[in-house]
């Protein structure tokens, strides 16, 4: 065994050390490089699928929130609606059932007035015929004497009215 | 399990081959055996393996990297994999530009050779950086890249530059141009031997010193304690970090720097694009 001088020379061992250099480059291009840029890049198109698929996410829950915000606003303004409808009927219908009431009462109270009327004046006439038969016959029998008709009946007539108005 | 293989197998080579030494040695790596070639015989030495062993370990890392890769990144080893190419890349985005995107491989090839290679001398393997053959390979193809990059907008323009400030200054822009890759190869060639040679003489040292020590007690005692160099324990372990781990891994990056700079610097980028915009013009206006 011997050994090479410390500083020797040699072409084909610079030769064979340019090839090794080379060679490992080509190796790490291919077996590391290549494979890691790879996995990089699909790394990356995840990402930015991901993100897209986020934002697209994003976008169609505020549309439906957007959505649904205006749905309930509009259901809360038909429900007011069909509150104040019903009460609106409901009043219509209160005031029409008070107004037929209050005719219909007024109706029985004018029946019975002039029924109170018309009976009062019925009882009236009869009182003053009862009277006037009475009061003649009371006349006769008190007087026993022929009196003059035509006094007698202003007599009786002008005391009828007097009491007809008391 | 394929990483460490060839390690153990290129220690198990040294363990065989390599013959006890006495005293201190300083000399290249082992030959094996010669294989004879037309101009210079080639000699197969332990930096040839151990380079070899090293691409090997590497090929085998990636592929442990890089195995079960997946989006969700839930293994460790993932985490480092995309750690080593994005930490390239963006080195070599920010030292070179985005046209030499390409380089980030190239760029961890050099590191990852040269670092691995250094720290090879931790496991007591002959470290391949320290034989200027191998970094002078890497320094070559350095210069042949750098060469290609400044002929990319054509030879004339390649030949002009020589003459950049004025006429007169071209051997001296030709030196500077040779000497690229030579600096570059000697650099770290030596930085990585004369670490080693310090660490030998450092060692020697601290075991003459432990002998003279012993040669003041009885002696009884110094023949039994005279195999225990007590003063090598310590200061080699801290140069050995010193010089192995954090030296081999700085040259590692300075040259990886160099190549980027070397290259980014020696690639007329502008007047390339301007070229390029004015054929496609041109190739417009004929069709």
């Amino acid at each position: 065994m011997q050994n090479l001088d410390i500083i020797s020379v040699n072409l084909w061992q610079i030769l064979i050390s340019l090839a090794n250099l080379t060679i490992l480059f080509f190796l790490l291009k291919k077996f590391l490089y290549k494979p890691v840029t790879k996995m990089l890049e699909e790394r990356r198109t995840q990402i930015d699928k991901d993100y897209s698929d986020a934002a697209s996410a994003k976008q169609s829950a505020e549309a439906k929130d957007a959505e649904l915000t205006e749905r309930l606003a509009g259901a809360k303004a038909e429900a007011e609606g069909i509150v104040k409808e019903a009460a609106d009927i409901a009043k219509a219908r209160g005031d029409k059932i008070v107004e037929e009431a209050r005719a219909t009462a007024d109706g029985i109270i004018r029946q019975a007035e002039e029924d109170a009327e018309l009976e009062r004046k019925r009882v009236g006439e009869t009182i003053k015929e009862q009277i006037v038969d009475v009061s003649t016959a009371l006349a006769e029998k008190m007087l026993e004497r022929e009196v003059n008709a035509d006094d007698h009946k202003a007599l009786i007539d002008d005391f009828i009215s007097k009491i007809g108005d008391e | 399990m394929g990483a460490v293989l060839p390690l153990i197998f290129g220690m198990v080579l040294k363990i065989l081959f390599n013959p006890a030494s006495e005293g201190i040695s300083i000399s290249g790596a082992l030959i094996y055996f010669t294989i004879p070639m037309p101009l210079q015989n080639l000699p197969i030495t332990e930096s040839q393996v151990n380079s070899a062993l090293v691409v090997i370990t590497i090929f085998f890392l990636c592929l442990y990297f890089t195995h079960g890769l997946s989006v969700k990144a839930n293994l460790k080893r993932q985490i480092i994999a995309e750690w080593i190419v994005k930490q390239t890349q963006s080195l070599v985005k920010t030292n070179m530009s985005d046209y030499f995107a390409g380089f980030a491989p190239f760029v961890a090839a050099i590191m990852g050779l040269s670092a691995f290679s250094s720290l090879l001398a931790l496991l007591g393997l002959y470290a391949p950086t320290s034989d200027i053959n191998i970094v002078g390979g890497w320094a070559i193809l350095v210069f042949v890249l750098i060469t290609y990059y400044k002929m990319k907008c054509g030879p004339l323009h390649y030949v002009k530059s020589f003459g950049d400030p004025v006429p007169f200054l071209s051997p001296l822009n030709i030196i500077s141009e040779v000497a690229t890759p030579i600096s570059m190869a000697f650099r770290h060639y030596g930085n990585v031997l004369s670490g080693a040679v310090i660490s030998v003489l450092v060692a020697t040292g601290l075991q003459g010193l432990s002998n003279i020590i012993y040669s003041l007690l009885p002696k009884a005692l110094e023949r039994v304690l005279s195999n225990v160099p007590i003063l090598q324990i310590g200061l080699p372990a801290i140069l050995s970090i010193y010089f192995d781990v954090f030296s081999g891994c700085l040259q590692a990056f300075i040259f990886a720097m160099l190549t980027m700079l070397y290259v980014a610097s020696g690639f007329p980028e502008e007047d390339y694009f301007a070229r390029k915009a004015k054929k496609l013009a041109k190739s417009k206006n004929i069709k």
